[in-house]
């Protein structure tokens, strides 16, 4: 008797425990201790015309998008912060994200905005909206929303890339897509939602959501989320869509992309847009057999950008089901991995450009488009410049999509998965050329010392290696292991995409350069798909591979206390690889296989089509700088291996490392740094205890110049961080 | 002891952890380090008999997303070589424990015990070829954060 009543207890012990925190939450949501008097913007001298005044702008000193502007730009023309005083900036105030959500997050990535001295981002394990004093970070409000199984179900469960903001000159809302993908809208003033947008201020995304032939998914399993921002233009949100991680896919007939169009002021639906086209769209012949009927993903999960001019939406989509096997698809999958321009008012297609047919090889369209001016041989020209992972800039004319330098289409090598369709040519661009690596080949094989390139040479052996659009292979024990890639899953410019400098015609582009991703196939264990291959290497165990974010969510129930600990099984765990490298490993003693750079930021003028500069990005990782087999050898800047994203300003093109290090210069952390944007030459960093995890952005307020960077990784949970100038300036004392 | 004492102290020990629960789950795990650890990886900080015990829990509640390499994958970090070595060089032995006991495994949370995390880490540094030693890896956090995480053995920077 007492037993049961302990059991009853302890469940209600902890039900109280588990009820009461949300309560606590919830009420500091309601908040709305908002100051009294905004602080208004200062004019600088930076302002521009008086005709922009009213509506929120880079030129004003604001931050009013995820990428500054709608162009996907990441400029500002601010210069209180150049090179003469980069290295004198200090913090400014710091943000902690620990306490939205029920555990700290680890990959805080968003980009906040700035709007009339307030800034607001997303962050937590809970995806919550705080409203901060863009001088002092100080908290004004904050939003939650307590969304449950759909939440721990998500496809993206981090904090994400960050919000919208909108205003029609008096009203000023908040536009945010949550954890379990549904848009919802917030008085700017309040943190509370606006009920008159929506049901209670809430669109729930998930419908309208289809798999097969217009089966609706689940309301609180179905695979959709997001979490790059909602794009925000006139009166209407656009909304993109994201799904688990495609290698290891449950099915191939998952939830359908498609980019939606809302009015911001209701939550109606204006358009929507099928990335897979139903029979009697245009391309839905490109899907073989009716294989269209099947066949899911093609979202568009990274940033939109928009001509508002023109009004035309320019879609990067992403791979279709499923990102390394193709062979329930057979066809170029239109509009997969295409760049797709559609108009605003009605979001039907304008044109198209296919990056990759019938895509295998996860390249995905991972980067924002960038919508830039250009002059080409003395013709103007409205551009549109797309960097992705397989590290080649495509340019296009933005209202025709004819590309603005030839692009080729050129035979590349067919594989021999069983069932597998292959496109017997890919579009390679003659212009600008790739700025990072796009293959292995034998010189790009690490090179320190003869011993070290011999162990790469025979690391590789397993794998079957081969040009850009080396096809995925069946993984067998004898070899081939897998197919060798790079440029693949992580490689070139990842989600944090470039940036472009408007005056000089100038993307500026991160990229990863030592991202080495061998791609095997395997058949996936009996019962877990109805997919013929799945990613996973022969002679391993199967593994899941997981989205990003995944069992992180705040919504996930808390532990409870477990009876006792399980006696650990008697384990068949696989020996161990030898630290040194073997066949098929991707590193030799603990180096990675391919030579420096790892890491790289290029500047491509986009008038010529060519690469103005390239330098290393990011510190010598500890590993090289401290490894024995190194010693006394004098190993120029390697940069590092990893997604960063940069701000362009006047002068100044500003980015994290994506690393820690401790060097001599400085103890464990990674560094924020300028370049000098017309030469490449590092000419300022400060110091920042982690990664730079979130693209950093910046504005001016009360005369002050501000960047604000995410950062996050490893033990450092996630935080904002603000620099600016001291407050006193000690030029005239000191110098 | 009578079960009816024998239930209202289940009671207190319930209340308390779900005290302790609610205090862990927001309490913030701490990267800086006040002084400096006493002793590194190198030192022999961990048993071979608990590496042992942590590879069957390793491969029974981290394998599946790290893998039985330890290499990570796409969005998984790596828990041996360069990018983990990296990731962890200069914090100690308490952060990554930490880490793991607020963060993993992913949707269960909670579920590994301290014991069970230092015995998973010991694997991790056997893996990783760190030296055993004469005495285990303590769950203590005041004994962890005695030991620092270092990529190169001290005498051969």
């Amino acid at each position: 008797m007492s037993r049961i009543n302990c059991r009853r207890v302890a469940a209600l012990l902890l039900i109280v425990g588990l009820v009461v925190m949300p309560i606590r939450v919830a009420g500091q949501a309601s908040t709305k201790n908002r100051a009294p008097a905004r602080s208004t913007m200062k004019a600088t001298e930076t302002s521009p015309t008086k005709d922009v005044v009213s509506l929120p702008s880079t030129k004003n000193g604001e931050w009013p998008h995820y990428t500054g502007d709608l162009a996907g730009t990441r400029y500002s023309p601010l210069d209180q912060i150049n090179a003469e005083n980069f290295n004198k900036l200090e913090v400014a105030w710091r943000f902690k994200t620990d306490n939205l959500g029920t555990r700290p997050e680890y990959k805080l990535e968003g980009t906040p905005l700035m709007v009339k001295g307030m800034l607001y981002a997303t962050a937590g394990t809970r995806r919550s909206v705080v409203a901060l004093k863009a001088d002092t970070g100080e908290l004004v409000w904050v939003h939650a929303e307590f969304e449950g199984q759909r939440a721990v179900n998500a496809p993206r469960q981090l904090s994400g890339r960050g919000l919208s903001y909108w205003t029609d000159g008096k009203e000023e809302r908040i536009l945010y897509v949550t954890t379990g993908y549904r848009l919802i809208a917030l008085d700017a003033k309040t943190g509370n939602r606006v009920p008159s947008f929506g049901k209670d201020g809430v669109v729930d995304l998930k419908v309208g959501v289809v798999h097969g032939t217009g089966q609706q998914i689940d309301l609180e399993k179905g695979d959709a989320g997001l979490h790059s921002t909602p794009v925000v233009v006139n009166d209407v949100v656009i909304v993109g869509m994201a799904m688990k991680e495609g290698m290891t896919v449950v099915t191939h007939d998952n939830a359908k992309g498609q980019v939606r169009a809302f009015d911001v002021r209701t939550g109606k639906l204006l358009w929507a847009f099928n990335t897979i086209p139903r029979p009697g769209e245009f391309g839905n012949d490109t899907w073989l057999d009716n294989s269209w009927a099947i066949n899911g993903n093609t979202g568009v999960w990274t940033q939109i950008s928009v001509d508002e001019e023109l009004g035309l939406v320019y879609l990067p989509v992403e791979s279709p089901t499923s990102d390394f096997y193709g062979g329930h698809r057979p066809g170029n999958n239109l509009f997969g991995e295409s760049l797709v321009c559609v108009d605003l008012k009605t979001g039907k297609r304008k044109w198209h450009f296919q990056i990759v047919h019938h895509p295998i090889w996860d390249y995905d369209l991972s980067s924002v488009p960038i919508l830039a001016d250009i002059n080409v041989n003395g013709k103007a020209i409205k551009a549109v410049a797309l960097p992705s992972k397989e590290a080649f800039l495509y340019v296009f004319d933005r209202v025709t999509g004819e590309p603005v330098w030839p692009i080729e289409e050129r035979p590349v090598p067919k594989g021999d998965v069983p069932g597998e369709w292959y496109s017997p040519t890919q579009p390679f661009p003659t212009k600008p050329p790739a700025y990072a690596r796009q293959a292995i080949t034998e010189d790009d094989l690490i090179d320190f010392t003869p011993e070290l390139r011999a162990q790469a040479k025979k690391n590789i052996e397993g794998f079957k290696n081969g040009p850009m659009f080396n096809p995925p292979v069946l993984s067998k024990i004898g070899g081939p292991l897998a197919a060798l890639t790079i440029g693949t899953l992580n490689g070139g410019t990842n989600w944090p995409g470039g940036g472009y400098d408007p005056e000089t015609h100038t993307v500026y582009v991160p990229a990863s350069n030592a991202s080495v991703a061998p791609i095997g196939l395997i058949e996936p264990p009996a019962g877990f798909s109805d997919i013929r291959y799945v990613s996973g290497r022969a002679g391993q165990p199967f593994r899941v591979s997981e989205g990003p974010g995944y069992g992180s969510a705040a919504d996930f129930p808390q532990p409870t206390r477990r009876a006792e600990p399980a006696a650990p099984s008697a384990s068949s765990a696989a020996a161990a690889a030898p630290a040194g490298g073997a066949v098929g490993s991707t590193n030799v003693q603990g180096l990675p296989i391919v030579k420096p750079p790892y890491g790289t930021l290029t500047a491509i003028n986009l008038d010529k089509g060519e690469i103005v500069w390239q330098v290393p990005h990011g510190d010598t990782p500890d590993v090289v700088r401290n490894h024995p087999l190194l010693r006394g050898m004098n190993i120029p800047k390697t940069g590092q291996n990893g997604p960063v994203g940069l701000v362009v300003t006047k002068t100044l093109v500003i980015m994290g490392d994506p690393q820690v290090t401790t060097t001599p210069e400085h103890p464990r952390g990674a560094m924020l740094r300028a370049y000098d944007k017309a030469t490449g030459k590092q000419v300022g960093a400060v110091y920042m205890p982690a990664p730079q995890s979130g693209s950093p952005m910046t504005y001016m307020l009360n005369g002050k110049q501000y960047i604000v960077v995410a950062i996050s990784g490893g033990a450092y949970s996630g935080e904002y961080v603000a620099f600016a100038l001291p407050t006193i300036d000690e030029r005239g004392s000191s110098k | 002891m009578t079960s009816k004492i024998k239930g209202s102290l289940r009671i207190a020990a319930v209340a308390i952890f779900v005290f302790v629960i609610i205090e862990a789950i927001h309490s913030t795990p701490r990267a800086q380090e006040t002084s400096r650890p006493s002793r590194s990886v190198w030192d022999g900080v961990y048993t071979e008999g608990q590496a042992k015990r942590g590879e069957a829990l390793y491969s029974r509640e981290c394998a599946r997303c790290h893998g039985s390499d330890l290499a990570g994958a796409d969005e998984v970090p790596p828990l041996s070589g360069p990018g983990f070595l990296a990731n962890w060089e200069g914090l100690t032995m308490d952060d990554l424990s930490e880490r793991v006991r607020v963060s993993m495994p992913p949707n269960k949370q909670g579920k590994l015990t301290r014991q069970e995390i230092v015995d998973i880490l010991s694997y991790v540094l056997g893996f990783n070829k760190f030296p055993g030693g004469n005495g285990e890896l303590e769950p203590k956090p005041e004994s962890l954060k005695q030991i620092r995480i270092e990529a190169t053995k001290p005498n051969q920077k």
